[in-house]
């Protein structure tokens, strides 16, 4: 739930402890991940500028925005951006990451322009730098003391593309263990990298989030037209799903749908579906004592090898005789032999059933007890 | 608390023969093998009296649940109230600072009171799983004998086999500013060797073999005899190494997947030759599947925690005391040393539940058939396990 991750983040991190840090991945199926990261964003800054939240400061690594749209969208928020220089500090990776520009420039070659407000860097490649300048931007923003400040990485995505992920994954635990770090947030395209690299920020996130479409097949080229129109419209929506680390060791799992809308991106709950994570973690010693509906169908269209068949047809009750008048004998016999081999149709079963009496022989007026010599 | 046999043989193995009544923190295993605690009564239970000297112990965490940390704050306080030195190497900065967060050993008068409220909770209540019951009462009849003593003499600091811990109190701060404990930081190393090195001089003071060679004039002959000499300085000594999340991502080293492997490995054949316990975490869903498989076969012990939902009702419905439970522990497999017999748990998966939020316990999932006529489970009645199961294995 996107409140819950704002209050999470708002809340910040406790003494002694990592700072609370959220992953944000999306796929392209559902490229939203910048949506969400830019509404947490501002969830965030409107929290520090009412002075509710424990960071005080915000520092944003921006590598696929220039800082103007930050501050642009910022102020399309409805958040104060006049006072931006005392609150958050753009680290501009996204003009000039390896300075190419600017040797550009030296030669001559591009005329040089500042950029103003926002502090520009040229060495992405070196993370040592990257870390310093921006716990010296932050402390510049909060001062020295115990006062916390947050940070946000607008695409690790990008970063990884620089520098290889332990480098990344040390910067991040470095932050995260850093007593003026509030908490710390990122964005990342889950589909681009490798496994690896997502279950390791992953580990090193206290929460997940991730942005996923509504429908699960992937490959949107169904060649439908008819339904065009439908996926252009699901295409606008969404599943959004966190998974919170808590503190106690357990996972909290929520989900909610989104939509995009032109004002931004909007968040609905959805009815909590059951899970069958269960299912998985606990071992099966049981047996069962239940039958579904298709079970108790079967057991009731099973034809037993008695003559009651409980279904309200007349009872023929087979005494072992054959003397009886050879019609109606006939008839007895025939069903009775029709019952015994009927097949059981539907289960594929057969209960063939020679009675033991048949054995035999009808009529013996020997009487067994004289073959007794008294 | 066995005697040793002493053997009439001039190559004899160095082995602790404080094993004895004087050294409670040693106590004789199944086949010759000698038993330290784990710092966790249950766990030292379900492994057969503790962890043998000279195995490995690797634990598989969970990405999602800071329980391995659990497990290995109870195992390095448990070595440091027996002062037995201490290796800790970890990927944080700062490991030293980890030390102060260890649990301190609870006190016989909270041990009391937890078991009297274990009494209590029970009521009427169906034995449907009657060997917990029994379980209870021998590890009471076992390990309380030392908890006996403790109350009658106060002052006389006896020490036992195993501790409970409580989580809240921090360990004194005598137990770990010693010499004996040695701190690691495994982040910026730039490669695997320098671990591998300070694991190896810091086993070297616990190794049970020392030959000597003797040259001995004898008429004339030379001839060369082999002796050991039992190590009586360290006898009484046990080392521990505790390695946390060897294959953290923000370590440089977690990419040279060989030299893990080859570390792995040299560890445990050193540990093996040691009187000591290693105990090694790490993150199995960043290792590639290989060799993670390749890191499970060379433990010697190996045990994995899993992380549970949170306000999960099919679960709450499955298990009693879904809400003390924190996590899982699986048990892939029990230390087997001078055996080829296998150990064949009752269970391998124990939840992992603090009571009152102070102290670690390991405890039997408790689950039980559904009640056919009703349909319902008797777990949510509370008094009796209850569960429902899915999966149609028999259909009677």
């Amino acid at each position: 739930m996107a409140d819950s991750i704002s209050r999470t983040i708002r809340d910040g991190a406790l003494e002694g402890e990592h700072a609370p840090s959220l992953t944000i991945k999306d796929t392209t199926a559902s490229p939203y991940g910048f949506d969400v990261f830019t509404h947490v964003l501002s969830q965030a800054s409107s929290l520090i500028l009412a002075g509710k939240s424990q960071s005080r400061g915000l520092v944003v690594v921006a590598y696929s925005r220039s800082p103007s749209f930050y501050l642009d969208f910022l102020k399309r928020s409805g958040v104060d951006v006049a006072s931006s220089q005392k609150w958050i500090h753009i680290l501009d990776c996204y003009t000039d990451p390896l300075g190419w520009k600017h040797q550009l420039a030296d030669s001559g070659i591009l005329p040089s322009n500042s950029s103003a407000g926002a502090c520009l860097f040229q060495d992405v490649k070196d993370i040592n730098k990257l870390q310093s300048l921006i716990l010296e931007l932050g402390s510049g923003l909060v001062g020295q003391g115990k006062v916390r400040f947050s940070v946000a990485i607008d695409s690790v995505t990008e970063m990884l593309r620089h520098v290889p992920l332990s480098k990344v994954a040390a910067l991040i635990s470095d932050l995260r263990s850093h007593d003026q770090i509030s908490s710390i947030f990122w964005l990342l395209h889950s589909d681009i990298h490798d496994v690896r690299v997502t279950t390791s920020l992953e580990y090193l996130s206290a929460m997940v989030a991730s942005v996923e479409s509504l429908n699960q097949s992937s490959d949107g080229l169904s060649g439908d037209l008819g339904n065009l129109s439908l996926l252009e419209q699901n295409f606008r929506r969404g599943k959004f799903h966190v998974r919170f680390k808590r503190r106690n060791g357990r996972v909290r799992v929520m989900n909610e749908q989104f939509h995009m809308e032109e004002s931004g991106i909007k968040f609905t709950s959805v009815t909590v579906e059951d899970g069958l994570v269960s299912q998985g973690l606990v071992p099966k010693v049981l047996f069962n004592l239940e039958l579904s509906e298709k079970e108790k169908l079967e057991r009731a269209r099973v034809v037993l090898p008695f003559e009651h068949q409980g279904n309200g047809k007349h009872i023929q009750i087979y005494d072992g005789r054959r003397s009886l008048a050879p019609e109606s004998m006939g008839e007895v016999s025939a069903d009775t032999s029709q019952s015994n081999t009927e097949e059981c149709s539907n289960g594929g079963g057969e209960i063939i059933y020679f009675r033991d009496s048949d054995d035999e022989r009808p009529d013996s007026d020997e009487d067994p007890d004289d073959d007794l010599d008294i | 608390m066995a005697a040793t046999k002493t053997r009439t043989s001039s190559f004899s193995r160095n082995l602790p023969a404080a094993s004895s009544a004087q050294s409670p923190e040693i106590k004789c295993g199944p086949n010759g093998t000698f038993l330290v605690s784990s710092g966790i009564p249950d766990l030292d239970k379900t492994l057969g009296g503790g962890i043998p000297l000279g195995s490995l112990v690797m634990v598989m965490e969970d990405s999602e649940a800071p329980h391995h940390m659990l497990l290995l704050r109870n195992f390095m306080s448990q070595g440091l109230v027996h002062k037995q030195p201490l290796l800790y190497a970890s990927p944080s900065k700062d490991p030293r600072g980890f030390l102060g967060t260890l649990p301190s050993p609870s006190s016989p008068k909270d041990d009391k009171s937890r078991s009297h409220d274990a009494e209590q909770e029970k009521g009427l209540r169906i034995a449907w799983q009657y060997k917990k019951y029994f379980g209870e009462n021998q590890s009471n009849l076992d390990g309380q004998r030392g908890m006996i003593l403790f109350r009658f003499i106060v002052l006389y600091n006896k020490q036992e086999f195993s501790n409970e811990f409580d989580l809240r109190r921090p360990l004194d701060r005598h137990f770990y500013t010693g010499q004996h404990v040695d701190c690691i930081s495994t982040k910026d190393l730039p490669n695997i060797a320098a671990l591998q090195e300070r694991c190896t001089s810091f086993l070297s003071q616990f190794s049970r073999y020392i030959c000597t060679f003797f040259a001995i004039d004898f008429v004339g002959f030379t001839n060369l005899l082999i002796v050991t000499f039992r190590n009586d300085a360290t006898v009484a000594c046990t080392g521990r190494i505790a390695i946390q999340s060897l294959c953290a991502p923000q370590c440089e080293s977690s990419n040279m997947e060989w030299e893990m492997l080859s570390f792995i490995r040299s560890l445990k054949s050193t540990v093996r030759s040691a009187i000591a316990v290693a105990i090694i975490t790490f993150p199995s869903s960043l290792v590639s599947a290989t060799f993670c498989k390749r890191w499970q076969h060379l433990a010697d012990c190996l045990v994995s925690v899993k992380a549970i939902p949170d306000e999960d009702k099919e679960l709450a419905k499955l298990l009693t005391g879904y809400q003390d439970i924190v996590g899982f522990l699986n048990i892939h497999r029990v230390p087997r040393i001078n055996t080829q017999v296998p150990a064949v748990l009752e269970a391998t998966t124990l939840s992992i539940k603090l009571q009152k939020r102070r102290y670690l316990v390991l405890e039997c999932l408790n689950q039980a058939p559904v009640d056919g006529s009703s349909g319902s489970s008797y777990g949510t009645s509370g008094s009796c396990s209850g569960a429902s199961s899915k999966s149609g294995s028999l259909d009677f």
